[in-house]
């Protein structure tokens, strides 16, 4: 058979498709990436799209989680302060209890049970951020007022937020006045200012202090129940966030094994590309210059 | 004729020949690169013999003629493999364009779309907050931008494409006409044997040129050649050419009409034009289908959800999005207002619920288009546009490499050899010596004959 003369365009064929092999391992080296463009895998390209969004995601939920921690905890730092002022509210109305004060005394204790009164009222209509933290979800405006006859009234409602931290999971982010300050039979101003009222009034027995006491030890015992809402869902959070991690390593894994390369295969292919790029330009530089034509002048003598 | 003189006649007829063949060797020699060139060979022949009593002479050689070396067969097959390998190339390049327009990484609808959603997630921690507020407007701005400039986009290269249609018909038209002109040349030509071979090149050249533009099906008989599409639109016949033509049809893009004023652009499937039209009137299309039902549905579902709440003035939600659905609405895709307190994020009327932003987000899980969620709907169509430029790369290289088996199978048998030619000119030249040293003696002899009569 007679053998095709032109061999050019093998050699260009071989030489196009060695070039294309370099370049394709190159690309893959610099971005460290198998798929560089969804032609190059379409399933894992499509695949990369959800992988890409849950990441994106999970980047999100740690915000969210870090913006809602900081919340929670300064709620709760400030109801600390609250608990303590309570707590010496308790231990002076016990002391006021006590049938040897004078009635003098007991108005000076009487104040500083409406100190105590102010202080928890402030912690009460705490701002965070701009917003109320314990009015519930009607949170532009402090929840706690003083109306004209001296009474704390509650503005707030019962209104809780909830905020995704994870996919499909969410936490509800406040807890409303209404539970912490003033739950019904509970409510922690009124039972200052009853206390108070108890200890001003000269006809009041030291039972009538004490009753007085144990209402204001019931509204204290209310709030460090709700008050634990906070410390469980930091710790909720917490773990949640933890959680978001070995996510994000587990995704950014999945990331790579789709659509990331193999370092090694890719340099081997490159290597592979190089030698027969030149081993095809060798073979061709050895091959076209000699035919018969140039011993003819040889020959013909 | 016999005799001294006889056969010095054969010589010179030897001498003749000889110096065909030189002529052909530096013909093939001199087209040793010209495309589409198939190598000639001289046709010698033995001359008729003359009968002497019993002996018969032979009567030396003839030029019969020069043949031109050609594969018809091969010839058809190229010009087959030709079409659909510029079909796939010049899908492949259209495509690719498009291929751009749908990342899987860090741009593109995909990211827009999963930004939205964070950006809601994001304001659900303080749902009041108006820089929150504006960064879910910036999002949701940022989204639709995606989807407009996708859109526009992909009207844009069927635009390109549209332009490429005009131009490779006006080409067909070009080449068609050469063909026909070479056709009623060949109907002139009687004779000739070498120039018969060199029409022929050429036309053979045009022919594979056409079927690197549209699909061509051809009749040969003889010297003449009939061109037609492979669904029988006349495209040459002898002489004549038949001009197609362009214009713009009632779907905005130009169709191909037929000189008898048929609409054939369904039919083209090969060449140039088959790749581009399919990429133009198919593929992209569908594409835009995709993009549009995702558009809408998600405009619409983000919409429901939104008017479920209620906005920091107290009021019920509106359309988050303009209600654009069906043809054009990724195009068109807006936001409906720009006041960052319109987002009715709140679920019991209080500014600081987030409860309706649960609703919106829901949006993200939720079947929009073609049963799919917007993220999986997006990453359908990046697997689509892979799997179409990847299929067509394919296609492409394995007709790539047919063709260049064919193209050296050809050439196997037109391609002219250097080597070749040289050991014919050597063969030409040691024949041309010899007979020009058979005429030399024989006019020794002849000499000799003639001394000897004057020596007697």
């Amino acid at each position: 058979m007679r053998v095709s003369p032109q061999m050019s365009q093998i050699i260009l064929a071989a030489l196009n498709t060695s070039d294309q092999a370099e370049q394709t391992a190159l690309q893959q080296l610099t971005t460290g990436r198998r798929v560089n463009q969804a032609s190059d895998d379409p399933a894992a390209a499509a695949q990369e799209v959800s992988i890409s969004s849950q990441l994106n995601a999970c980047d999100q939920y740690t915000r969210s989680i870090s913006s809602i921690t900081s919340e929670l905890q300064t709620a709760d730092s400030s109801l600390n302060s609250a608990v303590t002022a309570l707590q010496q509210a308790i231990s002076l109305g016990t002391e006021g209890a006590n049938g040897t004060l004078s009635q003098q005394n007991r108005n000076a204790i009487a104040q500083q049970v409406n100190d105590v009164s102010q202080l928890v009222l402030g912690v009460a209509n705490l701002s965070y951020n701009g917003v109320y933290v314990f009015a519930g979800t009607a949170d532009s405006q402090p929840p706690y007022v003083v109306d004209s006859s001296g009474n704390v009234q509650y503005q707030g409602n019962d209104g809780v937020n909830y905020v995704e931290i994870a996919s499909g999971q969410s936490v509800p982010v406040n807890q409303p006045g209404s539970q912490l300050f003033s739950a019904s039979g509970a409510n922690v101003f009124t039972a200052l200012s009853d206390l108070a009222n108890a200890l001003q009034d000269p006809n009041s027995t030291s039972q009538d202090i004490g009753n007085a006491v144990t209402e204001l030890r019931g509204a204290y015992d209310q709030l460090t129940s709700a008050r634990t809402f906070y410390g469980s869902t930091v710790d909720q959070l917490q773990s949640t966030q933890d959680f978001l991690n070995d996510e994000n390593v587990q995704l950014s894994q999945q990331q790579n094994s789709t659509i990331g390369v193999d370092m090694n295969v890719a340099v081997t292919n490159l290597t592979q590309a190089e030698q027969a790029r030149a081993a095809t330009v060798e073979a061709a530089a050895s091959m076209n210059n000699i035919t018969l034509m140039d011993y003819l002048s040889n020959i013909g003598q | 004729m016999s005799g001294l003189m006889g056969t010095m006649w054969m010589a010179l007829n030897a001498l003749e020949a000889q110096q065909g063949g030189m002529q052909t060797t530096a013909n093939n020699v001199a087209n040793l690169n010209t495309p589409g060139y198939s190598r000639e060979v001289p046709i010698f022949q033995e001359a008729d013999p003359f009968v002497q009593g019993n002996l018969v002479f032979g009567g030396g050689v003839d030029l019969e003629g020069i043949q031109s070396l050609r594969d018809n067969l091969l010839d058809m097959q190229i010009s087959a493999e030709t079409q659909q390998q510029s079909s796939a190339q010049s899908y492949v390049a259209a495509m690719n364009q498009v291929q751009t327009l749908f990342p899987s990484d860090t741009t593109g609808i995909g990211q827009q779309i999963s930004a939205f959603f964070q950006s809601l997630n994001n304001l659900s921690t303080n749902p009041s907050d108006l820089t929150l507020r504006q960064g879910v407007l910036t999002a949701a701005q940022n989204m639709a931008s995606a989807f407009n400039d996708t859109a526009e986009q992909l009207i844009s290269v069927r635009q390109q494409l549209d332009g490429n249609v005009e131009e490779q018909v006006q080409q067909v038209n070009q080449i068609t006409q050469q063909i026909a002109n070479i056709n009623a040349q060949l109907s002139a030509v009687s004779s000739s044997a070498q120039q018969y071979g060199s029409f022929l090149d050429q036309r053979s050249e045009l022919v594979q040129q056409l079927s690197g533009l549209i699909d061509v099906s051809q009749l040969n008989d003889g010297a003449s050649l009939t061109l037609t599409t492979k669904q029988g639109t006349a495209l040459v016949v002898d002489g004549q050419s038949f001009s197609l033509s362009t214009a713009l049809a009632s779907d905005g893009t130009q169709h191909v009409y037929s000189a008898q004023g048929q609409d054939i652009t369904g039919q083209i499937s090969g060449g140039q034009l088959g790749g581009t039209l399919q990429a133009r009137d198919q593929t992209i299309p569908a594409l835009q289908n995709q993009l549009d039902s995702l558009a809408g549905g998600l405009v619409t579902a983000l919409n429901t959800a939104h008017q479920q709440g209620t906005d920091l003035y107290g009021n019920t939600g509106n359309n988050l999005f303009l209600p654009n659905t069906g043809t054009g609405a990724a195009l068109n895709m807006a936001l409906a207002f720009t006041d960052p307190k319109m987002i009715a994020a709140s679920s019991d009327g209080s500014s600081g619920s987030n409860g309706n932003l649960a609703n919106i987000s829901a949006v993200a899980n939720q079947a929009v288009s073609n049963g799919m969620t917007p993220s999986d709907a997006y990453g359908n169509m990046v697997f689509q546009v892979g799997s179409a430029v990847s299929d067509g790369t394919s296609e492409q290289d394995a007709s790539t490499a047919m063709l260049q088996q064919l193209q050296q199978q050809q050439s196997s048998v037109s391609g002219v050899s250097l080597d070749e030619e040289a050991s014919n000119l050597l063969l030409y030249q040691r024949a041309y010596e010899a007979s020009a040293q058979v005429i030399s003696t024989i006019n020794q002899m002849l000499q000799t004959a003639l001394n000897m009569g004057a020596g007697a």
